[in-house]
């Protein structure tokens, strides 16, 4: 056999043999790869109708295209010889993986939501495997399932290909059967019409060897294993196998298929529901090195439709996103994601017809970027953070402040800014980052301080008019400019005094706290610092103190409107000593005069003992008209406004400690959606304007 | 005599699932078996120390019962068959 061709494919090896066939390792000179066959031998008991039927249920279930069942590429026949080609598969048998003392719960329930996973699909295809055992389950060496044989049983009444099938001699009555005995459901035994139900049996048979090393039902002879089967019920599986296990797989081996689940989707649940923390890798990479996905499993996820609007909210605890339609009245509040992780900086980003949405995540295993093109139901998860000091800083990553996107003729281009105070920049698209050395070799570096929250770069903006124009503020350093796109960098803080220096009024060193533009006046800025309110008409020349009767000048949310030029939202606190709400009273402040004048928005907002504290990222404003206005509180609670401040509602409550808030409206059927810019809008670039003309509303910030 | 690192469950879905890693050859000091240990599994590596190789804040590493802070950090000498623990800190808020 060894070089001869069998349709398109060389053999090349032998590779094993079973009961009634052998299988090689061949290539296919077609399509250049690598394949399996198993050729049927001669004397194999099949009829020419079997034969007929094996063939067709090959063809059948070479439709199943999925990652965790063993491909079928082709069937057909070679001087009456069957044979099959198939995906090659290296790997461990579960049987050899699980010999002896069986797997850690983790690993079982992982494979076991795949092995699930790989049924629930071929029985949606009405296929039913009818032989899954643990011998016919390979494990690659990634981690990754792949359930072998799919269809092939039923015309295998003997058991053909797999050694470890046993022949049914010693069973009254069974040689129309097909099957292994220990993986066979009751119902076949007593003689009995047999659906997909048998396959749960037999995955349930799986679980137990592959949580123990041993079958559920044993005996030395095959009258005394269908005994058990009928009868006896399964030795308890105590530690390690959680609870939650064990009666996945006790629900599996009940003797009545009615009790049994009714499909292999609720096994898969079930299982997913017992991991723990709810995290598991999916389909790892074949290269240790690749970039990783995460699914988040036990996690309510959104269902985004057209038109729906979307809050995306970072907290001291994990991510939350809470979805409404454009009437903005009920939430479906979807997380949390990355459980007991600090999510300081979220992002939408809608250019170019994506629709991904960025979250930095804080815990004790250091600082990621992350990123989610599904809403949330999975998030990359690399196995090297992909923003990093370069060696020679010296410097270690502590956390991101700030995910910011580039002008949108570049859809590439992103910043972030991080604590240590740094900026870095990705030109493609969130792949490989660098540090902005520009900034970081700047003189004045060695002499910021750090404030309350760390040293921190924790605000970008782009100038929308001059693409080579960007400005960041630093805690505390102050608010730097570059003209030439990051090479060059000025202190722009003129005006802006310093209440913890000697020098009120420094070059450098204000302990700013936001920033804010208006697109339409890229000239002017507003800024919240640690005591001080100001605006800027020059590009940040010098700056006006524009506290003109607000409670507290300090405090640490800004947003400008989206249309208004002149509007601008504020949310004060009492002091530095006591950063709560003025007077216990919750009340969001607005200027629609440039900052000439500032009013009190507090209908519907708590005013008795509401000492809370809206952070600097904390507030975004929707692009509806009128505008909604949305913001989170270290307490947890998030408000919203839908008539531009002057009420509001609660929307949650009980969250952990909110940090951030973005939004993003839903705008086409395709899934594409304008983000929430962490900059202006660039309604002044030309690429902006001819998007404004096919899309009817952007959100902005 | 290996080497065994405990994995703790968050670091599980880098190293396959599995709860211990066996290094096979003999590391002199912690830093070798480290690096052979995030060499089979490079995800690991991020989670545990900073960009500067340094151990991070809030992350222990016992050999046996020891924590590396008081045996001499990363060159904590290694022993044959010698078990290592990576644990979070007590900390929080």
């Amino acid at each position: 056999m060894i070089g001869q061709v069998l349709g398109h494919c060389r053999v090349v090896a032998k590779i094993g043999e079973g009961g009634m066939g052998i299988v090689y390792r061949a290539y296919d000179e077609v399509l250049h790869r690598d394949v399996a066959i198993k050729v049927v031998k001669k004397d194999a008991r099949l009829d020419t109708s079997s034969s007929q039927r094996l063939l067709h249920e090959a063809r059948a279930s070479s439709s199943l295209a999925h990652p965790n069942i063993c491909t079928i590429h082709e069937v057909g026949e070679n001087e009456g010889e069957l044979y099959i080609v198939m995906e090659l598969v290296e790997g461990k048998s579960l049987a050899v993986m699980s010999a002896a003392i069986g797997l850690a719960p983790e690993s079982v329930m992982r494979y076991g939501v795949q092995i699930a996973s790989a049924l629930a699909r071929a029985h949606d295809r009405g296929i039913v495997h009818r032989d899954l055992k643990t011998t016919n389950i390979v494990v690659t060496a990634d981690g990754l399932v792949k359930v072998l044989d799919f269809g092939l049983a039923k015309q295998m009444s003997s058991g053909i290909f797999e050694g470890p099938t046993r022949s049914f001699a010693s069973v009254e009555n069974m040689s129309s059967v097909s099957g292994t005995l220990p993986y066979m459901a009751p119902e076949i035994l007593r003689g009995e019409a047999v659906d997909h139900r048998g396959d749960l049996w037999a995955l349930g048979v799986v679980l137990y060897e592959a949580a123990s090393g041993r079958l559920p039902f044993e005996g030395r002879t095959g009258f005394e294993i269908s005994s058990a089967i009928l009868r006896e019920t399964p030795n308890p599986l105590g530690p390690p196998v959680p609870p939650g296990l064990w009666a996945i797989i006790q629900r599996c081996l009940t003797k009545e298929p009615i009790q049994r689940y009714q499909r292999a989707g609720e096994v898969q649940a079930a299982l997913e529901a017992v991991q723990s923390a709810g995290i598991v890798s999916a389909s790892p990479s074949a290269d240790p090195g690749a970039p990783r996905t995460t699914v988040l499993h036990s996690v309510r996820h959104a269902h985004v439709r057209k038109g729906d609007f979307l809050l995306l909210v970072g907290t001291t605890k994990g991510a939350f996103i809470l979805r409404s339609t454009a009437q903005r009245s009920r939430w479906e509040v979807c997380g949390p994601y990355f459980h007991g992780h600090s999510v300081y900086a979220m992002a939408f980003d809608g250019r170019d017809g994506q629709h991904r949405i960025w979250a930095s995540t804080q815990s004790y295993w250091g600082t990621l970027l992350r990123s989610s093109d599904d809403f949330g139901k999975s998030w990359t998860n690399p196995q090297q953070a992909p923003i990093r000091f370069p060696a020679d800083t010296g410097v270690s990553l502590k956390n991101i402040w700030q995910i910011a996107l580039g002008q949108p003729e570049e859809p590439n281009v992103l910043y972030c800014g991080v604590e240590p105070a740094a900026l870095f920049e990705t030109r493609d698209a969130g792949e490989t980052w660098s540090l902005v050395r520009g900034l970081f070799d700047h003189p004045h570096r060695p002499r910021w301080m750090p404030g309350n929250g760390g040293l921190a770069l924790h605000t970008i903006v782009l100038d929308p008019a001059d693409e080579q124009r960007m400005y960041v503020a630093i805690s505390a350093g102050g608010v730097y400019r570059t003209n030439d796109g990051g090479r060059a960098w000025t202190a722009q803080n003129q005006g802006i005094r310093a209440m913890t220096m000697p020098d009120k009024y420094p070059e450098f060193g204000q302990c700013v706290h936001k920033i804010a533009m208006h697109p339409a006046r890229p000239e002017r800025l507003f800024l919240q610092s640690h005591w001080g309110l100001y605006r800027s008409d020059n590009r940040a020349e010098n700056w006006l103190d524009i506290a003109n009767g607000v409670p507290s000048d300090f405090g640490f949310a800004m947003l400008t409107h989206p249309r208004n030029p002149d509007c601008v939202y504020i949310v004060p606190v009492e002091s530095d000593e006591f950063r709560c709400a003025c007077d216990g009273r919750l009340r969001v402040y607005r200027t629609r005069n440039g900052g000439a004048s500032w009013e009190p928005l507090a209908r519907g907002l708590p005013q008795k003992r509401a000492y809370e504290t809206v952070l600097r990222d904390a507030m975004t404003a929707d692009s509806f008209d009128p505008v909604g206005i949305y913001f989170g509180t270290r307490s947890g609670q998030l408000f919203g406004s839908r008539d531009e401040g002057r009420t509001w509602q609660k929307i949650v409550e009980g969250l952990p400690s909110v940090v951030c808030v973005r939004n993003a409206v839903v705008e086409d059927a395709s899934g594409g959606i304008w983000p929430t810019l962490p900059k202006p809008a660039p309604a002044l670039s030309r690429s902006a304007k001819s998007r404004s003309k096919s899309k009817t509303r952007r959100t902005e910030r | 005599m290996p080497v065994t690192f405990h994995i703790p469950g968050a670091l599980r879905e880098f190293t396959a699932g599995h709860s211990k890693v066996e290094i096979e050859h003999s590391p002199a000091i912690l830093a070798e078996a480290l690096s052979a240990l995030w060499t089979l599994y490079p995800g690991v590596r991020d989670r545990i120390a900073t960009e500067q190789g340094q151990v991070r804040e809030h992350i222990n590493i016992f050999i046996g019962d020891e924590n590396i802070r008081y045996t001499g950090g990363l060159a904590s000498p290694i022993f044959d068959g010698v078990e290592i623990s990576i644990v979070p800190a007590v900390s929080g808020g």
